[in-house]
C-alpha cells in the first residue's frame, strides 16, 4: 500500500519524544509543593482489623479509612445486574475487615517516598485472624469461612449456560475428559500504576493525573465515591507505560489520593511500586475447568459439558466487576466452533487474594487453552491429524456471517482456512518427519496448533445484558481543524503503547489527505476530549477510529462547500483530495480554506455552515455484537525429557484482523500479545501459600518472558473485511496473547506422546513436565 | 521501594575500612558492587545504619598472577573477569563462569568477592569457586586468615565471615592446561540465579578430581571422590547426597540435580 | 531507623557531559537522583530491584541498573541516560532503527532497551540474533515481543558492518 492513508506501514508518530526519554509518564510529573504517598498493606489475608498503632510524632501524617469515611467517603461499589450477583462494598482503605494480603490499610503523607515508607514502617495494625480461603473450589464448599459475612456463600455469581443433553453424551461415540487449571498471573505492565492528584484553584475542580487506560470511567466512578459531581472531576492520562488490562479500572489508591489532595489542598503522588504490583493487585487468570467433549468417530464435536470456577479474589473490581470473567468463560467457551449441544455452569468465587482485573483478552486465552486441548484429545482419539479435527469442526466461510450455540454473532471469515495455512507454513509434514528420527540432543520434537475468534468492540448489545457501570454506546471524536490547515482530532481513548496517535491520523488523512505531521491527537483526558469508556477489548480502532471518519467526512463536506465557493464553482462538481478542493482545474488547500474560515470570514459564502470547521462526530457499527478477527497458531517446542525444559523453536501467526490501518502496528500488537501468552503458557504464575501470603513478590520469584524465551514470531496475514466497521476493521489488540498457551501445550504433549505423558496445566513448567512423565511411566 | 536512612563511608584504605567494620555502636554492611545488596536495601530486607563501600580500595580490585595461584580482589567485577583477567585455561574458565552470570548491566558492577560473601546457594561463584578449589583471604582488625571456598558458606547467606571480618580476595589455584572443567546449571531463563547446578573439576596434574553440587538451597556439596566421578555422578549418589540438605524431599529437585551433575561431566569431557 | 535525611551529603560527577555537584542522602538510588534532582526523567523505574533494566544507564561508558546504585557511590564518575544519546552517532542509529522496525510501543522500557544496545554495538558488532538476544536479556519488554528490538538492533550492526 503506498502513501500514509488507511493500510499503511508508516512509523510511529509518537517514536521519536519516547526514543529521547522525551516522554512525560506519571511519575515524571512533578508539581510544586508535591508530597508523596506509601500505603501500609495488609500482612494477613483475612482478618477482623482491631485497630492501630500509631506514634504520635507520625501521626499527622496517617490516614485510614475511619478518616476518609467522616469526610462521606464510600466504598467502590461494582455491581452485575445479572440475577443472583452478590455485591462487595471496597472501601479504599479497609475499614473494619481485611480482605487479602496487600489491602491498603492506612497512607502516609511525607516530603519523599522514602520517608513516607519510613512512617509507614512505624505504623501497625491489631488484627483478629480468621480461617483463610485460598484455593477457590475449597471456598465454595459448606462451612467455608465467608469472606463477605452477610453473604451466604463465597459465590460472587453463578451461571448457566445451555442445558444438559445426557442421551447425546450417553450415545457419543468418543468422549474426552479434562481436568485443567490455570494459574493467577500478575498483569505486570512495565510501569506500574500511578496517580498524581491535586487541586486547581482556578478550574476548582480536582485534577487526577493517573495511568489509566479509560479517564471518563475513572472519573465517573471517583464522583460516585467521593460525593463530587463529575464536572468537579478532570482525569487526565499521561504517556501511560502499558496497561494491557491493569490500568482498565478505578483503583482504591486513586481514590485515597483523590481525597488527600483536597483534604491537605496539597498535589501527592502515589507510585505503583513492583512489590506492590507483584502483591497487592493487578492479577488475573486464575480458572479451574471440569471439562467434557463428546464427539462422532470422525471427531465432528457433538457437544461440550464445562463447569467452570473463576477465581475473582476479594472484591468486584470497578467498572467490570467480579462476574465478567467467568460469566465470559459460559458465553466463548465453544470458541469457533460449530456444534449442537453445549452446558456450562460457572463461579465466580470470591477468596482472600487481590481482586481479579480483566487481562488482554480476558477469559479468551483460558477457554482456548481448554477447548484446544479438547480439540486434540478428540484428534488422538480418533486417531487423526489435530488440523483435520479443526477444520471439521470450524464454523466455515459459507455461513458467514454465523450465529454460534451461545449467540455470538461471527461477522466474517475463513477459519479453516486459516489452519490449512499454518500447517503449511509451519511444515507440518517436515516436523512429523523429524519426529522419526531421534534427535541428537535427546530432546523431543512436537508441534502443536490453536485456533481462536476474539470478539472485539463489543457495543451496547452485548454489555447492557452485564448490568455493570459501564454500558459503551456512541463513541465519539472531535476534529478540528486549524487557522493554519492542521487538524487535532480528540478522542475519550486513551493510546499507551498502541500507536494511536499515529493510526487515527491516518484514518483522517485516508479521508482528508492532510498530511500525518499536521495531525494531531489528544486524548485521555476528560477536560478535552468526547465520553468514552476508554481502550479495552480491542475497541478502540474500530469505534473511536470510526468516529474519526465520521468527523472527518463531515469536515469533508464542509471544506468542499468553502472551496467551492472559493473557485467559484458548485459543491457537486468539486472534490476534496490531496488536501485540496478541486473544481475543473482549479485547486484550492485547505489551509487557504482554514485561513478563510478563521480570518477571511468576509470571503465565505453566505448559506455557510455557522458550526464552522469543528465537528464532533459519533460512530457504532453497523452491528455491536462486536467485530471477530481471528487466527491460528502453530508452534513447535522441543522438549528436554530429563529437565522439563521447553525451547520454541518455530512459532507462527496466521491471523485475520479484517482491512488493518497499518500492518506493522497490527503485527507488533500480535508480537506482543504472544510474548504474553508465552508467558502463560510457560512461565507466570504468581502462587499462594496457605495462609494467603504471596509467594512471588518480586521478578526473582514471577518470570517474566524475555529476550531469550520469546522467539522470532513469524505472521501472516488473511484479509477479511468486517462487514458492518469503517473500511472493515476489526479489533486485534488481545488477539495474540489467546492462543499460545493453548499451541504450546498441544505442542508439548505432541511432544510427550512418545512417552505417554500429558500436561493439562498452566504453566506447563519444568516441574510439571516431569511429574507428568514420571507419572506416565508409573502407569506403564 | 525505598531503603531505610543509611551512613554511608567510602574508605580508600584496607585499614580504614577494618576501622568502620569494627564498630559495634550500630548496624554495619560492607557494600561491593551492590547487585544482591541494593535489592536487599531497596525491600527493606538489609536495614543497616551505616554502609561501608569498599570499592574505592585500590589492593581489592586487583589481579594478580602469583606462582601458585591467580589473586583475583574481592571487589573485581564480573565483567572484568568475563572480559579475561588471565589469557589462559584458568582465565578461559573464570571467564566462561563470568559471562554467563545475570546480565552485563550486573555483571559491570557485581564483583566475585561480594557475590561470595552474599552467599545465595544457587549463585555461580558459590559452586565454581568450590570446585576450582579457591582460597579465600579475609582480613579483619585482628589480622588476615585463609578459608577454603568449600568451607566458607556456612548455610544459606551465611559464611564464616565473622563480625568486623571482610573477604579480600579470592585465591584461585592455576588449572593444568589438562585440566578438565565443566559447569552446568538449570535456569528457566536466561540470567536467572539456578534452580540447579552442579561444577567439577578433573586436574590429574594436581590430583584434583571434585563434583560440586549447587542450587541445593543451602551449602554446596563437595564430592572429592574419583570413583564417584567415574561413574558419572551415579544418581543414588546424587540422592543420598541431597537428602542432607532442604532440597531432599522433594524428588523434582533430586532428578534435575543429578541430570545437572551428569551434564557437567559431559561438558567436562568425563 | 531515622525518617530526616540525617546522611545528606553532596556527590559530585558528569552527568551526560556537565558536570555537577548534587546534595543527597546515601539511600537514593542513581535513578531517583537524576528523575528527582536532575528531572532527567528518560531513565525510568520498572522494578527498583535490578532485574528489568528499564532504568539502565552508562557509568563510565558502561551499562548499569540505575536502580541498584547509589548516587553517592558514583563520586568523580561519568553517567550518561537515554537524554545523552541526542548527539551520539550509535544512539541516532538506534533511534532509527527501533522506529523502522517497531522497536517500541509504549515506550516506557525504550530507554533502557537503547543503552543496553548502545553497550552491545559497540562491545559485540558481530553479534548474531541469537547473541542479541542472549546480551539484551536483561531488559524486560512487554509490549513487543521483542521481534522488533532484534531486528532494530540487527539493522545498526549490520549498517556498520557495511561501513567497516
Amino acid at each position: 500500500m503506498q502513501g500514509t492513508g488507511v493500510g499503511a506501514r508508516v512509523r510511529r508518530k509518537e517514536d521519536d519524544r519516547l526514543l529521547r526519554g522525551r516522554g512525560r509518564f506519571v511519575a515524571d510529573i512533578a508539581l510544586v509543593g508535591m508530597r508523596e504517598l506509601a500505603f501500609v498493606r495488609s500482612p494477613v489475608a483475612h482478618a477482623r482489623l482491631r485497630g492501630f498503632e500509631i506514634p504520635d510524632a507520625v501521626r499527622h501524617a496517617v490516614f485510614t479509612w475511619a478518616d476518609l469515611a467522616q469526610d462521606g467517603v464510600k466504598p467502590i461499589r461494582a455491581a452485575s445486574g445479572l440475577p443472583g450477583f452478590k455485591v462487595s462494598e471496597q472501601p479504599a482503605m479497609a475499614s473494619d475487615k481485611v480482605r487479602f494480603v496487600g489491602e491498603p490499610i492506612a497512607v502516609c503523607v511525607a516530603d519523599s517516598r522514602a520517608e513516607a515508607e519510613d512512617i509507614a514502617a512505624l505504623v501497625s495494625a491489631e488484627f483478629d485472624e480468621l480461617p483463610v480461603n485460598v484455593d477457590m473450589l475449597a471456598a465454595c464448599e459448606a462451612g467455608a469461612s465467608r469472606v463477605h459475612e452477610h453473604w451466604k456463600d463465597n459465590v460472587f455469581l453463578e451461571t448457566s449456560v445451555g442445558t444438559p443433553f445426557p442421551a447425546v453424551a450417553a450415545a457419543a461415540p468418543v468422549k474426552v475428559c479434562r481436568t485443567i487449571r490455570t494459574a493467577r498471573q500478575c498483569i505486570l505492565p512495565l510501569e506500574g500504576k500511578g496517580v498524581v492528584a491535586s487541586w486547581d484553584r482556578q478550574t476548582e475542580q480536582l485534577v487526577l493525573q493517573t495511568a489509566t487506560q479509560m479517564p471518563h470511567i475513572v472519573r465517573s466512578g471517583l464522583s460516585e465515591c467521593l460525593g463530587v459531581p463529575q464536572d468537579a472531576i478532570r482525569v487526565i492520562a499521561p504517556d501511560v507505560g502499558g496497561g494491557f488490562g491493569w490500568k482498565g479500572l478505578l483503583q482504591p489508591e486513586e481514590v485515597v489520593a483523590a481525597w488527600l489532595a483536597m483534604r491537605m489542598d496539597q498535589p501527592v503522588r502515589w507510585i505503583e511500586d513492583r512489590r506492590e504490583h507483584l502483591v497487592a493487585a493487578a492479577n488475573a487468570r486464575e480458572h479451574h475447568y471440569e471439562v467434557t467433549a463428546y464427539a462422532d468417530a470422525r471427531g465432528k464435536l457433538l457437544g461440550v459439558e464445562a463447569t467452570a470456577h473463576v477465581d475473582a479474589g476479594a472484591y468486584s473490581i470497578y467498572p467490570f466487576s467480579a462476574c465478567l470473567e467467568a460469566a465470559q468463560v459460559g458465553s466463548i467457551l465453544p470458541g469457533p466452533y460449530e456444534f449442537s449441544h453445549y452446558h456450562c455452569r460457572t463461579y465466580s468465587v470470591c477468596t482472600n487474594k487481590p481482586p481479579i482485573v480483566p487481562y488482554r483478552g480476558v477469559a479468551r486465552p483460558n477457554v482456548c487453552f481448554v477447548i484446544e486441548q479438547l480439540i486434540d484429545g478428540i484428534a488422538q482419539a480418533v486417531g487423526r491429524e489435530s488440523w483435520e479435527v479443526r477444520v471439521e469442526n470450524l464454523v466455515p466461510p459459507g455461513k458467514m456471517p454465523f450465529d454460534n450455540i451461545t449467540g455470538k454473532h461471527f461477522d466474517s471469515g475463513d477459519y479453516p482456512e486459516s489452519v490449512r495455512r499454518a500447517v503449511a507454513g509451519i511444515d507440518l509434514a517436515g516436523v512429523r518427519a523429524r519426529q522419526r528420527q531421534n534427535e541428537p540432543d535427546g530432546r523431543l520434537i512436537g508441534v502443536g496448533l490453536a485456533t481462536y475468534c476474539e470478539q472485539g468492540a463489543h457495543g451496547t448489545a452485548v454489555y447492557h445484558g452485564w448490568g455493570i457501570p459501564m454500558v459503551p454506546g456512541h463513541e465519539q471524536a472531535q476534529a478540528r481543524i486549524t487557522p493554519d490547515g492542521g487538524l487535532e482530532l480528540r478522542v475519550g481513548v486513551q493510546s499507551h503503547g498502541q500507536g494511536m496517535e499515529t493510526t487515527f491520523a491516518q484514518v483522517a488523512h485516508e479521508v482528508l489527505g492532510i498530511p500525518l505531521e499536521r495531525i494531531r491527537l489528544i486524548h485521555g483526558d476528560t477536560g478535552l476530549t468526547p465520553y468514552s469508556t476508554g481502550t479495552w477489548g480491542s475497541r478502540s480502532m474500530v469505534m473511536a477510529g470510526g468516529a474519526v471518519a465520521t468527523s472527518c467526512r463531515i469536515l469533508a463536506q464542509r471544506l468542499r462547500r468553502i472551496g467551492a465557493h472559493l473557485l467559484q464553482a458548485s459543491p457537486e462538481d468539486s472534490v476534496l483530495a490531496g488536501g485540496c478542493v478541486r473544481s475543473g482545474g482549479a485547486e484550492v488547500s485547505i489551509a487557504e480554506i482554514a485561513h478563510t474560515w478563521y480570518r477571511a470570514p468576509q470571503l465565505l459564502p453566505l448559506d455557510v455552515d455557522p458550526a464552522g470547521l469543528e465537528v464532533t462526530g459519533g460512530h457504532k457499527p453497523k452491528s455491536d455484537h462486536g467485530t471477530f478477527s481471528y487466527a491460528t497458531h502453530a508452534a513447535v517446542v522441543a522438549v528436554d525429557p530429563e529437565l522439563g525444559l521447553v525451547d520454541i523453536i518455530d512459532y507462527l501467526v496466521v491471523e485475520d484482523a479484517g482491512t488493518m490501518v497499518n500492518p506493522m502496528i497490527v503485527e507488533g500488537q500480535i508480537h506482543g500479545g504472544v510474548a504474553q501468552g508465552i508467558g502463560t503458557g510457560l512461565y507466570e504464575c504468581s502462587p499462594y501459600d496457605n495462609e494467603g501470603q504471596p509467594l512471588a513478590s518480586t521478578f526473582m520469584d514471577y518470570l517474566v518472558p524475555g529476550f531469550t524465551e520469546v522467539p522470532h514470531i513469524r505472521v501472516e496475514h488473511m484479509h477479511t473485511p468486517s462487514p458492518y466497521t469503517e473500511f472493515g476493521m476489526k479489533g486485534i489488540g488481545e488477539g495474540g496473547a489467546i492462543a499460545p498457551a493453548a499451541a504450546l501445550c498441544n505442542a508439548i504433549n505432541d511432544a510427550l506422546r512418545p512417552l505417554g505423558a500429558i500436561v493439562s496445566d498452566a504453566p506447563i513448567t519444568p516441574r510439571r513436565i516431569l511429574a507428568a512423565i514420571e507419572a506416565a511411566g508409573a502407569t506403564r | 521501594m525505598k531503603p531505610v536512612d543509611f551512613a554511608y563511608e567510602r574508605p580508600t584504605s584496607l585499614a580504614a575500612a577494618l576501622d568502620l567494620l569494627a564498630r559495634d555502636d550500630c548496624a554495619v554492611r560492607v557494600m561491593a558492587g551492590a547487585q544482591s545488596l541494593g535489592p536487599m536495601l531497596n525491600l527493606r530486607l538489609a536495614q543497616p545504619d551505616l554502609v561501608v563501600d569498599i570499592t574505592a580500595i585500590a589492593e581489592l580490585t586487583s589481579v594478580r598472577r602469583e606462582k601458585q595461584a591467580l589473586a583475583v580482589g574481592a571487589c573485581v567485577t564480573h565483567a572484568r573477569l568475563e572480559d579475561g583477567a588471565a589469557r589462559d585455561r584458568t582465565g578461559e574458565v573464570l571467564a566462561a563462569i563470568a559471562g554467563g552470570i545475570a546480565y552485563r548491566a550486573v555483571r559491570n558492577r557485581g564483583t566475585i568477592g561480594g557475590s561470595l560473601a552474599h552467599a545465595d546457594p544457587s549463585a555461580d561463584w558459590v559452586v565454581c569457586a568450590a570446585a576450582l578449589g579457591a582460597e579465600l583471604l579475609l582480613a579483619s582488625k585482628a589480622g588476615q586468615r585463609t578459608v577454603a571456598a568449600a568451607e566458607f558458606m556456612v548455610g544459606p547467606f551465611e559464611t564464616a565471615l565473622q563480625p568486623g571480618e571482610v573477604l579480600v580476595e579470592v585465591r584461585l589455584p592455576w588449572l593444568s592446561e589438562r585440566a578438565r572443567w565443566g559447569y552446568c546449571k538449570f535456569c528457566r531463563k536466561a540470567g536467572e540465579f539456578a534452580q540447579a547446578s552442579a561444577a567439577v573439576l578433573c586436574d590429574p596434574a594436581r590430583d584434583v578430581q571434585r563434583c560440586v553440587i549447587g542450587a541445593t538451597s543451602g551449602c554446596p556439596v563437595v564430592i572429592d571422590d574419583p570413583q564417584f566421578m567415574r561413574e558419572g555422578g551415579r544418581s543414588e549418589r546424587v540422592t543420598e547426597l541431597l537428602s542432607a540438605t532442604p532440597l531432599g524431599d522433594d524428588p523434582f529437585a533430586v532428578r534435575t540435580h543429578a541430570v545437572v551433575l551428569r551434564r557437567a561431566l559431559e561438558r567436562a569431557g568425563l | 531507623m531515622n525518617a530526616a535525611p540525617s546522611n545528606a551529603r553532596s556527590v559530585s560527577l558528569t552527568v551526560n557531559g556537565r558536570r555537577l555537584v548534587g546534595v543527597t542522602t546515601p539511600r537514593t538510588h542513581l535513578a531517583d537522583f537524576l528523575r528527582e534532582q536532575q528531572r532527567l526523567t528518560g531513565t525510568h523505574l520498572g522494578c527498583e530491584h535490578g532485574v528489568c533494566g528499564a532504568c539502565t544507564v552508562l557509568l563510565d561508558g558502561e551499562p548499569v541498573r540505575s536502580c541498584i546504585t547509589y548516587a553517592v557511590a558514583c563520586e568523580g564518575r561519568s553517567v550518561t541516560t537515554v537524554e545523552g544519546l541526542a548527539d551520539d552517532e550509535i544512539g541516532a542509529a538506534l533511534r532509527e532503527a527501533f522506529s523502522a522496525a517497531h522497536g517500541l510501543q509504549c515506550g516506557f522500557c525504550t530507554p533502557g532497551m537503547l543503552i543496553s544496545a548502545w553497550d552491545l554495538v559497540r562491545r559485540l558488532p558481530d553479534a548474531d540474533d541469537a547473541r542479541i538476544r542472549l546480551e539484551m536479556s536483561g531488559n524486560l519488554c512487554r509490549c513487543t515481543g521483542y521481534v522488533g528490538i532484534v531486528e532494530a538492533i540487527r539493522r545498526v550492526l549490520d549498517d556498520r558492518k557495511g561501513h567497516r
